[in-house]
């Protein structure tokens, strides 16, 4: 359907940041998206911008995926710049805008250095007091499928939009809008149907089973 | 050896939704015994053999009649039925729902591996066991048809369980991948029951089942079988 951008594919490597447990680079995140609302001015933002791709390259990821993801985010930060700009001034423009691609990007890093499931790991962890209200790793399995679903919905999109363009339909919102959301459905069912079939949705069972575990039953 | 035994097993659709207002049945009513190491499922599109799948592990309850695995019924003891039976997709990119196999082998061992170091090793064990560590860390949207197809396989075979249910698993595969993948089927040591379009694989099963019409209108010898299958389709 497409290749993954950086934002949801982990990049494996040894680097200090693929070392690094996850809560520190989960706060720094936060930080990062913080900071829209508590500084002003845009030089602390392209700053931290600086800081942010300097931790890219340290950490060995593919800048070329870093920067397709932020090519996916384009056309929105643009909008946003000249709106910013006219109901504003350029200085806030710049501020909203990078304050947004710093957060993309630090969430990005935390992905591409963070293999999903010790980001599951810690989901389960946060969720366990409400354990009484929703099973943690139901949650945990949920987030991890959001993760996994954002380039197949690009893809799809992009493909439905060629074929719209092959038809000459590209201008017109229902031929690409209608298609992609037929097709987010379908894949949504084909989904939980994976998960059903290997009883990810299944309550935990205690019951002991004493067969499973030795496979071979070819005699 | 896992027995499958399906009696008097019907799936009607509801008649809420349907166009005409009525229930349909597409199933059955189906009796079969499944004892056998390999058995093939060969029919026309539509013709039930996926509903027929399906039921082996619960994904569909029958209407009436019922399924066991191994005496265990597949509808009130649907959780165990799922550990002993795993089942395999046409599209391997429905089955993979996280975004590296890694990732994925890991996720079906949640369950059985609390500590992640544990997890870890056990996940890479199974990589290994199917030649594909060196594809681990890839994103499943970068492995070619053959690879997804083999890491699938992996994924729901990470856990041991004792029956394979594959619902067309070569149809997307070219001829090199699908003889590298039936090569592979051949070695596994669980019991295999697979539908799929291509007569050549369906050929290299202990027994075969044809599906019509949501019937099963003949059972025995492959060879046999896929000759029937043959005269059902070629009528005018």
């Amino acid at each position: 359907m497409t290749s993954p951008g950086l934002f949801t594919a982990h990049v494996p490597g040894t680097s200090l940041l693929h070392r690094m447990p996850l809560w520190p680079k989960l706060a720094g995140v936060i930080a990062v998206g913080a900071m829209a609302w508590l500084v002003g001015s845009p030089w602390p933002f392209a700053a931290v911008t600086l800081v942010l791709w300097a931790l890219a390259v340290a950490a060995a990821l593919p800048l070329r995926r870093l920067l397709r993801s932020i090519r996916t985010l384009l056309p929105v930060l643009v909008v946003l710049l000249a709106f910013q700009w006219w109901s504003h001034d350029l200085a806030y423009a710049v501020h909203v805008v990078l304050g947004i691609a710093n957060a993309f990007v630090a969430a990005g890093i935390l992905t591409a250095t963070t293999p999903v499931t010790d980001l599951l790991d810690a989901v389960v962890r946060a969720a366990r007091p409400l354990r009484r209200v929703v099973d943690p790793e139901v949650v945990a399995l949920t987030l991890g499928i959001v993760v996994r679903s954002v380039p197949w919905v690009a893809g799809s999109f992009a493909a439905v939009r060629q074929s719209a363009r092959a038809r000459g339909l590209d201008r017109d919102p229902r031929a690409v809008v209608v298609p992609t959301v037929v097709h987010v459905v379908a894949y949504a069912r084909a989904t939980g149907e994976a998960l059903a079939a290997r009883g990810l949705t299944d309550p935990p069972d205690d019951e002991p089973d004493p067969d499973i575990g030795s496979g071979g039953r070819r005699s | 050896m896992t027995s499958v035994r399906v009696q008097g097993a019907t799936v009607t659709l509801p008649a809420d939704g349907s166009p005409d207002g009525r229930s349909r049945t597409i199933l059955g009513p189906v009796d079969l015994t499944l004892d056998e190491a390999r058995v093939s499922v060969i029919g026309a599109n539509g013709s039930g053999k996926s509903t027929l799948l399906r039921l082996l592990n619960g994904l569909v309850a029958p209407t009436s009649g019922t399924v066991t695995v191994d005496g265990l019924d597949t509808v009130r003891h649907g959780a165990r039925v799922r550990r002993r039976v795993a089942f395999g997709f046409t599209d391997p990119l429905s089955q993979l729902v996280m975004p590296t196999g890694r990732e994925d082998v890991e996720l079906s061992l949640r369950r059985r591996h609390r500590a992640r170091s544990d997890r870890r090793a056990a996940a890479e064990d199974v990589l290994a066991r199917f030649g594909l560590s060196h594809l681990g860390d890839q994103s499943v949207y970068e492995l070619s048809g053959g690879e997804r197809q083999l890491m699938a396989l992996a994924v729901v075979l990470a856990t041991d369980p004792a029956l394979l249910v594959l619902d067309e698993p070569t149809t997307l595969l070219d001829r090199r991948n699908t003889s590298g993948f039936t090569r592979l089927l051949e070695t596994l040591p669980q019991t295999v029951v697979l539908a799929t379009h291509d007569l050549e694989l369906a050929l290299l099963a202990d027994r075969t089942i044809v599906v019509d019409a949501g019937r099963v209108v003949f059972d025995g010898e492959p060879a046999v079988a896929v000759e029937r299958y043959r005269n059902l389709v070629d009528e005018p």
